[in-house]
C-alpha cells in the first residue's frame, strides 16, 4: 500500500485514482470522528463531504512538516466540527428560547432521541454514544480521539493545539465523568 | 509517599498507561487498596477505557466515497465498468438491503410459481403475454377447483359425522324421549335404543352413495 505522502503527491499532479484511494483509506475514520461529535450520521454525512471538500481545495498548500497526512486531516475535520458546534448551538439557544419547557436541549442534542440511535449497531456504542453527548466539547473531543481514535497524546496535542498537559487533564477528566454518566445510566464498564 | 482521593482522579490516566514512576503506582494502589470509592472508580474507568478501545469503528455510509469523489473531481467516467457496479456491493452488503432483495426474490419466486412458470423448463414463448395470461388463467382455475374439492371432502367428511353422531345423544339426554315413548311399542324402544349392527349397515349404505 503506498504511503499517504505518495499519494498526495500522486493527487498534486492531478491524479484522480490516488485522490479516490486517499478518500476511500480516510473515509470512514472522519465520519466516525464526526458521528461521535455531532451524534446525528445526517450531520456527520454532511461534515465528512465538507472536510474533504475542504482537503482537495487545501491540498497543495499541505506540506510534511504539518505532520503525518492523517493529523493534518483531522485537524482540519476538528475545526469544521468546531463551527459545526457554534453555529448549531447558536440554533439550539434559538429554539431554547422559543420553548421556555425544554432549557436542557443546549445539553442533550435532539440527535440522541432520533432513529440514528435506535439504528446503531450495538448497545454499547449506543450507550457511549449519549454519555459521550453529554460530555462537554473540550472534553468529547479529547476522549474521541484517544480511546475511540487512538491517536498518541503528542498526535492530539496537535491537532488541538494546546499543551501536552492540557491535553492529558482533558483526557482524564473526560474518561471519569463519562464512566460517572455511564455508571448513572446503569451500565457498568467493567 | 502520601497519596489520596484527589491524586488519584488527577493522575488515573497515568497510572492506566503506564507512565507513573514506581513509587507513585507504589501509592496510588496502597491508596487504592484501602478506599473503596477509589477502587471503584479505578475499575469503572478502566473497564471503560477498555471497552472503548476495543469498540470497533462505526461503517461509513456506502456512498459517503463516491459522493465525494463526485463533488470533487466530478463523477467517475463510464469506461470504469465493474468498478462502478462494485461500488453499490457495500449498500448491497448491508443487512437491511440483504433482507430486503431476498424477500424480492422470494415474492417473485412464490408468483412465478403462481403463475405456472417454472425457471428450469422455460421457453422464449412463456414469456409471451398471452402466454402468461393463459397459463394464469389455467393456474388460477386448477387453484379454484382444488379448493372447491377440498371444501366439498370437508363437507362430505361432516355430512358422515353428523349422521353417526345422533345414536350417541339419546344415550347422554335420555329425559325426553323416556316420557313420551311407551315400553310396550318395539318401534319406539328400536329407537331409543338401535342395534349394532343396524347402524354399521346404515353407514356401509352412506359411504356407498358418497363414493
Amino acid at each position: 500500500m503506498e504511503p499517504d505522502a505518495q499519494l498526495v503527491q500522486d493527487c498534486l499532479r492531478g491524479d484522480g485514482p490516488s485522490w479516490e484511494e486517499l478518500v476511500r483509506r480516510h473515509a470512514r475514520r472522519v465520519f466516525n470522528l464526526c458521528y461521535r461529535f455531532t451524534g446525528n450520521s445526517t450531520d456527520a454525512d454532511d461534515l465528512s463531504q465538507e472536510v474533504f471538500l475542504r482537503i482537495y481545495k487545501t491540498l497543495p498548500s499541505y506540506k510534511a512538516s504539518y505532520g503525518a497526512f492523517p493529523t493534518w486531516l483531522t485537524s482540519v475535520t476538528r475545526n469544521l466540527l468546531v463551527d459545526h458546534y457554534r453555529r448549531t448551538r447558536r440554533d439550539r439557544l434559538t429554539d431554547s428560547i422559543d420553548d421556555e419547557n425544554a432549557p436542557q436541549l443546549e445539553e442533550k442534542p435532539s440527535a440522541m432521541r432520533s432513529p440514528d440511535k435506535i439504528a446503531e449497531a450495538g448497545e454499547l456504542s449506543a450507550q457511549i454514544q449519549e454519555g459521550l453527548a453529554q460530555l462537554s466539547p473540550e472534553l468529547r473531543e479529547a476522549v474521541i480521539l484517544r480511546d475511540l481514535q487512538g491517536f498518541e497524546y503528542a498526535e492530539i496535542q496537535a491537532v488541538l493545539q494546546v499543551p501536552e498537559g492540557t491535553v492529558k487533564s482533558r483526557i482524564n477528566r473526560g474518561r471519569i465523568e463519562l464512566a460517572k454518566i455511564l455508571g448513572d445510566m446503569g451500565l457498568r464498564p467493567n | 509517599m502520601e497519596w489520596n482521593c484527589t491524586l488519584t482522579e488527577d493522575r488515573l490516566s497515568d497510572y492506566l498507561d503506564g507512565t507513573l514512576s514506581r513509587e507513585e503506582a507504589a501509592a496510588f494502589e496502597a491508596h487504592a487498596a484501602t478506599c473503596a470509592k477509589c477502587a471503584k472508580l479505578v475499575a469503572d474507568v478502566r473497564g471503560l477505557v477498555t471497552r472503548m478501545q476495543k469498540l470497533e469503528p462505526l461503517a461509513a455510509p456506502p456512498m459517503l466515497v463516491t459522493r465525494i469523489v463526485n463533488a470533487t473531481t466530478g463523477p467517475q467516467k463510464q469506461s470504469a465498468g465493474w468498478k462502478n457496479v462494485l461500488a453499490w456491493r457495500p449498500a448491497v452488503l448491508q443487512p437491511r438491503f440483504a433482507l430486503g432483495l431476498v424477500t424480492v426474490a422470494a415474492t417473485i419466486l412464490i408468483l412465478m410459481y403462481t403463475a405456472g412458470f417454472t425457471p428450469t423448463r422455460w421457453k422464449h414463448a412463456d414469456l409471451s403475454p398471452g402466454t402468461v395470461l393463459r397459463t394464469a388463467n389455467r393456474q388460477a382455475h386448477l387453484t379454484f377447483a382444488k379448493s372447491a374439492k377440498f371444501v366439498n371432502d370437508l363437507r362430505v367428511v361432516y355430512e358422515i359425522q353428523t349422521r353417526l353422531q345422533p345414536e350417541a345423544e339419546p344415550q347422554q339426554a335420555p329425559a325426553v324421549p323416556q316420557q313420551n315413548s311407551s315400553p310396550a311399542n318395539p318401534q319406539d324402544r328400536s329407537q331409543a335404543s338401535p342395534h349394532p349392527g343396524h347402524s354399521q349397515a346404515r353407514t356401509g349404505v352412506l359411504l356407498a352413495s358418497l363414493l
